[in-house]
C-alpha cells in the first residue's frame, strides 16, 4: 500500500498548470452561472424583503390631553378637558369659533326613489278629497269653532 | 513509502527502455512517469438548485477521475477553490465509485466524522486541501482502509468538511478520528463527532464517537 504524506505530495505539486482530463471551463462556466443566479436573487431579496424589525418596542409618541381634575372645598371633583386651539379676542376673552357654513343643494336622485304613483287606480278616487269645503253649509253649520 | 521508492519502482517497471523517463521531480513541465495513488478517486460536484424542478439526482454530477498524483495536482490547480463555490455546493472525493450517498452499498454500514467551522474566516482552502491530501495519500487511514472518501459542504452558517468511513467499528475510527481532528488543525476545544449512516434521519440522534 502505497501512503504518501502531506509533504511529499506537496513536493509532487507541478510547477506549470498541467492539462486536465475534463472539460474545465464548462465546469467553471457552470459554476459562474451558479454564482450569479445566486447574486440576482440576493438582490432581489434584499429589495423585496420586509422592513427589519430593529424598530420594535418603540411606542409612537402620542400626546393624550389628558382632563384636569380640580378638587372644591366640598370634595366634588370636576373634570375640565383641555381644549386645543382657542382663538381669543382684542379683549382678551376667547372669542366664538367662527363656523363656515355652507349651503347645499342637495337633489334627490329620483330612479332609485319608488315611482309614487298608485299601482291601483281605484286608490286614485281614494285619495281624493271627499270633503271640500262649502261656504253655505258653514253657515248652517252649529260649530261656531269650526273656523 | 516513499515518493522517492514509488519513483525508483516506477522507474524500473520500464524495462527496455534505456532513456530515463522524466517524473515532475525531474521536470516540472514535460514529465512522462507519474506517482500512481493506491485507489482511482473520482471528484463530484453538487451543483446549488437553481429551479425548482432539479432533483438531487440531476445536482449531483460526476466531475472526473484520477488515479495518480499528478493528475490530482493538474484537477486540484483548475478547478475553484471552496471558498470560490456559491452556497449550497458541495465537493466529494470519494474512492474508486462509491457514489457519494448513504444508499450506496459501500457506505449503508458506514458513517462520517464531520465538523462546522464556525469561525468567521477559517482558512478554508488549505484546510481541504490537507484533508484531500491525507485522504489520497492514504496517511489518514489505517492499514484495513476505512475511508470511502471526503466531502466539503459550502453553507452560509459555515463549511463544513466530513470523512466518511465504510464501517462504524470504533477502535479503527477512533485512531482515523484523532488523525483528522490533526488534520483540520482543530483545537481541544474543539469537538469532532462521528454519527452513523443509520441514524443521519433522526434529529435527535447523539453522535456515536465524540473527540
Amino acid at each position: 500500500m502505497a501512503k504518501y504524506t502531506e509533504e511529499e505530495l506537496l513536493q509532487l505539486k507541478p510547477t506549470y498548470d498541467v492539462a486536465v482530463n475534463f472539460d474545465v471551463d464548462a465546469f467553471k462556466a457552470m459554476i459562474a452561472e451558479v454564482a450569479e443566479h445566486h447574486e440576482i436573487a440576493d438582490l432581489f431579496h434584499q429589495k423585496a424583503r420586509r422592513r427589519s424589525s430593529h424598530h420594535h418596542g418603540v411606542k409612537p409618541k402620542i400626546k393624550a390631553h389628558k382632563p384636569r381634575i380640580t378638587t372644591d372645598d366640598d370634595g366634588w371633583c370636576t373634570s375640565t378637558r383641555k381644549t386645543s386651539v382657542v382663538a381669543v379676542g382684542d379683549d382678551g376673552e376667547p372669542s366664538p369659533a367662527f363656523v363656515a357654513q355652507e349651503t347645499l343643494r342637495v337633489k334627490p336622485n329620483n330612479k332609485n326613489i319608488a315611482s309614487s304613483r298608485p299601482a291601483d287606480t281605484r286608490d286614485i278616487v281614494a285619495d281624493k278629497p271627499t270633503m271640500s269645503f262649502n261656504a253655505f253649509a258653514a253657515l248652517e253649520s252649529d260649530d261656531e269653532d269650526q273656523f | 513509502m516513499s515518493v522517492e521508492e514509488v519513483t525508483q519502482k516506477a522507474q524500473a517497471l520500464s524495462v527496455g527502455d534505456n532513456e530515463e523517463r522524466k517524473t515532475v521531480l525531474t521536470d516540472s513541465k514535460d514529465f512522462d512517469l507519474k506517482h500512481p495513488l493506491n485507489s482511482k478517486w473520482t471528484l463530484w460536484y453538487t451543483k446549488p438548485p437553481v429551479g425548482d424542478n432539479e432533483s438531487w439526482s440531476d445536482l449531483l454530477r460526476p466531475v472526473t477521475s484520477f488515479t495518480t498524483v499528478e493528475e490530482f495536482w493538474a484537477i486540484q490547480n483548475a478547478i475553484p477553490k471552496p471558498r470560490e463555490l456559491p452556497l449550497k455546493s458541495d465537493y466529494h472525493l470519494f474512492r474508486n465509485d462509491i457514489r457519494p450517498e448513504w444508499e450506496d452499498e459501500a457506505n449503508s454500514r458506514g458513517g462520517k466524522w464531520s465538523f462546522q467551522f464556525k469561525v468567521r474566516n477559517p482558512p478554508i482552502d488549505d484546510l481541504w486541501l490537507r484533508a484531500l491530501l491525507a485522504v489520497i495519500g492514504e496517511s489518514i487511514d489505517e492499514d484495513e482502509s476505512e475511508i470511502n472518501g471526503v466531502v466539503i459542504n459550502v453553507r452560509r452558517s459555515g463549511f463544513k468538511i466530513g470523512l466518511w468511513t465504510k464501517s462504524v467499528r470504533q477502535a479503527p475510527l477512533s485512531k482515523v478520528g484523532a488523525k483528522f481532528k490533526a488534520v483540520l488543525q482543530l483545537d481541544d476545544s474543539d469537538t469532532l463527532e462521528f454519527f452513523a449512516h443509520s441514524s443521519a434521519n433522526d434529529k435527535n440522534a447523539k453522535p456515536a464517537l465524540v473527540l
